[in-house]
Formats: structure tokens, C-alpha cells, sequence
């Protein structure tokens, strides 16, 4: 663990700026159905994610929030409803069409490969792009260079990052397919404070300054929230809330009652 | 003089080993892609090693046979996957075993259909007359230092491929992590149909380079198959370099005891000591010696 150096890194600003906002592209879901076998996870959900903002979706173990990332990106047919990327319906496409649409999903927990190199597991997310040998090589110094702490480790096995490096890595690999939407699942999970703080941070940057529509799937409503500029509050597979963060973060009884604070 | 039969025993194994070690090399393909022991990955070879011989037989180049068996076995390899492997992925595993083993007994009956039952001789690329060093025999031929060296380079070349190329990534990550890759935009359904038709190709060698010394019937690569299997589980099924330290060790273990046991007895044995070693493994060291899924198991 490297506890003195910054662990999740200063991303640069001149690096996040390039094709900031006319890249992002507003994320729809409406009248989504998907579950698992006999089970309902997700019952007629709509969410709007604007171009460029970050929309936090919250609620209770079981919500449905991850069934929800997981049908936007394809891991799982939805039954019913559309996925709308800019317009296009992105429904009932496959995790390797729909990353290629623009949509990158970073799953919660084990995101990393933990037995190739840090350079391989970040190569992996170029692999749904079309480009020469030395734009790679371009996009991977580039990331580099936003994640100092990686580039000290690329040829160290990915089993050997500290779990704020490992957080850093997933989102790295996720930016390499150069996505308009980035989808990510509890990625604060089992970091301590100060980390989960720089992660936060990393969010927001990434859309203020790139332009990213993000959907932030957090337990933690509370920090999530603090970063957010639009809530969903999903129970048993509805959704059950919607509005700016700052009016779902001061709704004291709706807070008591399905975000836990 | 017992130095010279060690020595000749120890090279000996060492080209059986290399046999085996490419019918394991082929099982670890697909074990890594699919999690799926392939059953069929002998009657596989064996059908791509007549294939081989017809070729041989109406174009009497030994090279042409060769090539054509190899090529042979990659599109054997994809065709089995994407036909009747691809439909069980999401089924229960036992589901796909069966099918392997379905696709043997087919590809035993076909043979014996087109190619008949017979036993065949086949033909070896170099002279099996064994080379001698200043008179002392060392009990291999020329052909079998080719069959040596050919599993070598071939698992040169697919070691360099998985390290170093943007495929072999492909195939590492789809293998470690499915859904990740997926996530990633590696089209994974791909890569096992790459998978399957580079074990297919491996084992086609395995054929063409072990018929001169067995003979080619329908059957005629089911202890083979056995025996790198065996191989296989030696090296944790995981493992490419396990897959060829593990064929090495069978080579040279039923090397010695066929040897040092001699005559009729001697050839019985060979089989039982696979047998042995193979339960040996799976008791006290099931994930083999070169386990390589321990790191993701805590």
C-alpha cells in the first residue's frame, strides 16, 4: 500500500480537456424490464442521464441498481423498455457492441485482471477501438500520464496495486475505449475515506473537464450525492425518487427512508 | 551398459513426452477458453491424420500431408466449437462434456466409414533408423528429434503469440475474465472459436507425428489422448508450460518403467503407471504443479 503517495493520482487538466463536451451524449432509459430467471429485478424503469452531467443512482442492497448498469450495457437482455444512447436504441445489444456504441461499464468490485500486467489490463481497453499502432501508444502514455502511480507499476501484475490503484486502473481502461457514457458501479466500495475521496474527485473532473456522462451507482448516497447533479432513487426495481441531488440530498424523509442517513 | 540405456530410455521419453505434451498444449486451449475438458481432441487427431495420409498417398509428398493436416486441424477445431460445442456454453457443464464425448464416438465412426477399420502404416518425414554416436546407439532416429523439435517450436511460437500479440492478449484476458473482456468490446465468442481450432491444430500434430510409431486406426489415438491428458493434469490444466513439463515427465516416467521393467510386462505397465500418476495428481496436488487460478481463489 502506498500510503503517502496520492493513490488514485491528479488527473491533468490539459489531458481531460480534448474533445470535452461536444463528444458526451445523453443517456435514456424508458420503461426498462430485466431480471433473472423468474426474478424481477428491474419493473418498468426510466432514467434520464443528461450529456455530461452525473447522475447517481441509489437505493438499498437489491434495488436493482446494478441489474440496472447491467442491461444498459448489454450484460443482460432487457425484457422490455429501450436503451437510448443519444437516440439510438441500444437495446438487447451485445457488452461488445454496445462499448463500442460509446457506453463503458466499469462492474463493481474485481474489475481488474489481476493476473496480466498493469499495461495489459489497460491494452484490454483499447480493444474495441480501430487505431493504428501509434495512436495506442499515444492513448496509453496519455493514460499514463493522467495516472502517474500506474506508470510506475505497468510491468507489475495487477495483483500487486492497492485496492485505490486498482480503482484507478478499471476507470483508466474504461477512458481507452474513449467513451460518451461511463457507467460505474460502487466504485468507492472498500476504500478507505481519503481514497474514496480522490475517486469522488476523479468523477467529478472527468465530466466537468471531459465532458463524460457518468451514471455513479452508489451505496454511499451521501457522497454521492455531494457530487451529483441529479438523483434516482431506486426500491425493489422502481424507481421511487427523481430530482436534482440537492433536493433528494434534503429530503430528510426520504433520506430516513430508503437512503439510510 | 546401463549409461547407454539411460541415456537412450531418457531421450526416448523425451520424444513421447513431446507427443503428449502437444495433446495436453491442445487441452489447456480449451480448458482455459471453455473450462471444458475436450474428449474428442484424440479423435480429432486422429481424423486429421488420415486425412493426412490420403493427402500423402495421392500427392506422395510427405510435406503436403503435413500442412494439410495441420490446416486440417484448424478448421476441424473451429467447426466442432461452433457446431455442437457453442449451443451448450450456457447449459450445465456436464451438458458440454457429453457432447465432447458424443463427438468422438461420431468422429471414430466416421473414420472407420471412410477410411475403414484397418490398421495403417504411416509414413515418418525422416529416416527412423536411430542415430548413433560414435557407434554407441542412442536409441532415437532422425524422425524423432524432428517430432521433438516440431512440438517445441510450435509451443515457442504459441507462447510468443499469447505474450506478445495483441490476439494472445485477447485470448489471456477472455480466458481470466470473460465479462471484463466482454466489457472491453473482446469479442469472446471469437476467441474460443480460435481457441478450439488452435487445439485442433495441436492435436493434428500430435497425430501426424505419433502414427509412424503407433499405426492409424479409428482408435488409434485414444491412449494417446489418455496419456496427455494425463499430462495435462500434471500441469494444472492451466497452464501451457505445465502442459509441456507435465508431457516430459509422463514421457520420461513410462519411458523408464517400460524400459527397466522390459519385455511384455514392461509395454503392460506403461499404461498402469500413467494411470497411477494421473490419480497421484488429482489426490495430493489436484491443481497440478504450475497451478496458475490460485492467485484469484482467495
Amino acid at each position: 500500500m502506498s500510503s503517502e503517495a496520492d493513490p488514485v493520482g491528479v488527473p491533468n487538466h490539459a489531458d481531460l480537456r480534448d474533445g470535452a463536451a461536444d463528444h458526451s451524449a445523453s443517456l435514456a432509459v424508458e420503461g426498462l424490464v430485466a431480471g433473472y430467471g423468474e426474478v424481477i429485478a428491474l419493473d418498468g424503469v426510466s432514467v434520464s442521464a443528461g450529456a455530461g452531467a452525473i447522475t447517481a443512482v441509489l437505493g438499498a442492497n437489491g434495488a436493482g441498481k446494478t441489474t440496472l448498469l447491467r442491461a444498459v450495457s448489454g450484460m443482460i437482455k432487457p425484457r422490455r423498455g429501450r436503451v437510448l444512447l443519444g437516440g439510438t436504441d441500444m437495446a438487447g445489444r451485445s457488452p461488445e457492441q454496445v462499448v463500442r456504441a460509446g457506453i463503458a461499464h466499469v462492474p463493481e468490485g474485481q474489475g481488474v485482471i489481476p493476473e496480466l500486467t498493469v499495461d495489459e489490463n489497460l491494452r484490454i481497453g483499447m480493444m474495441s477501438r480501430r487505431a493504428g499502432k501509434a495512436d495506442r501508444a499515444a492513448a496509453l502514455d496519455e493514460a499514463y500520464g493522467r495516472f502517474p502511480p500506474l506508470a510506475v507499476r505497468r510491468r507489475k501484475l495487477a495483483s500487486t496495486l492497492s485496492g485505490g490503484e486498482r480503482q484507478m486502473l478499471v476507470i483508466a481502461r474504461a477512458l481507452l475505449a474513449r467513451p460518451r457514457v461511463l457507467l460505474l458501479d460502487e466504485p468507492s466500495l472498500g476504500l478507505a475515506p481519503r481514497v474514496m475521496a480522490q475517486v469522488m474527485d476523479l468523477v467529478v473532473r472527468l465530466s466537468r473537464e471531459h465532458g463524460l456522462t457518468i451514471v455513479l451507482v452508489e451505496q454511499n448516497a451521501r457522497s454521492a450525492l455531494s457530487i451529483a447533479d441529479h438523483g434516482v432513487v431506486l426500491n425493489l426495481g422502481r424507481i421511487v425518487a427523481s430530482a436534482d441531488a440537492k433536493t433528494l440530498a434534503a429530503d430528510v424523509a426520504l433520506r430516513h427512508h430508503y437512503l439510510g442517513f | 551398459m546401463p549409461v547407454v540405456e539411460f541415456l537412450q530410455f531418457t531421450l526416448g521419453g523425451i520424444v513421447f513426452g513431446m507427443v503428449y505434451a502437444a495433446i495436453a498444449l491442445s487441452l489447456v486451449l480449451i480448458w482455459r477458453g471453455t473450462r471444458l475438458v475436450n474428449f474428442a481432441q484424440g479423435g480429432m487427431a486422429m481424423f486429421t491424420t488420415y486425412v493426412a495420409i490420403e493427402v500423402i498417398y495421392k500427392t506422395h509428398s510427405y510435406w503436403s500431408g503435413f500442412v494439410i493436416a495441420l490446416a486440417a486441424g484448424l478448421v476441424l477445431g473451429a467447426a466442432c466449437e461452433l457446431s455442437v460445442v457453442r449451443p451448450t456454453l450456457n447449459k450445465p457443464p456436464l451438458n458440454a462434456v457429453i457432447v465432447t464425448i458424443g463427438l468422438l464416438t461420431v468422429l471414430e465412426g466416421l473414420a472407420g466409414i471412410f477410411f475403414g477399420g484397418q490398421y495403417r502404416s504411416f509414413p515418418p518425414a525422416f529416416s527412423i533408423t536411430g542415430l548413433r554416436v560414435g557407434g554407441t546407439p542412442l536409441g532415437v532416429s532422425r524422425f524423432d528429434v524432428f517430432v521433438a523439435a516440431a512440438v517445441l517450436v510450435a509451443s515457442l511460437v504459441l507462447a510468443v503469440m499469447f505474450r506478445f500479440t495483441s490476439a494472445g492478449l485477447r485470448m489471456r484476458a477472455a480466458a481470466f475474465n470473460a465479462t471484463i473482456a466482454r466489457l472491453s468490446g473482446i469479442r469472446v465468442a471469437r476467441v474460443l472459436t480460435v481457441g478450439w481450432a488452435l487445439a485442433g491444430l495441436f492435436g493434428a500434430l500430435a497425430g501426424v507425428l505419433v502414427s509412424p510409431s503407433t499405426f492409424l486406426y479409428p482408435n488409434s489415438m485414444d491412449a494417446i489422448f489418455v496419456y496427455g491428458f494425463t499430462a495435462a493434469v500434471l500441469g494444472g490444466l492451466d497452464s501451457a508450460l505445465g502442459a509441456v513439463v507435465g508431457g516430459l515427465i509422463l514421457g520420461l516416467a513410462l519411458s523408464y518403467s517400460g524400459g527397466y521393467v522390459g519385455g511384455s510386462v514392461g509395454a503392460d505397465l506403461t499404461s498402469l503407471v500413467a494411470l497411477a500418476i494421473l490419480v497421484l495428481v488429482l489426490m495430493i496436488r489436484p491443481d497440478g504443479l504450475f497451478a496458475g487460478s490460485r492467485m484469484r481463489r482467495v
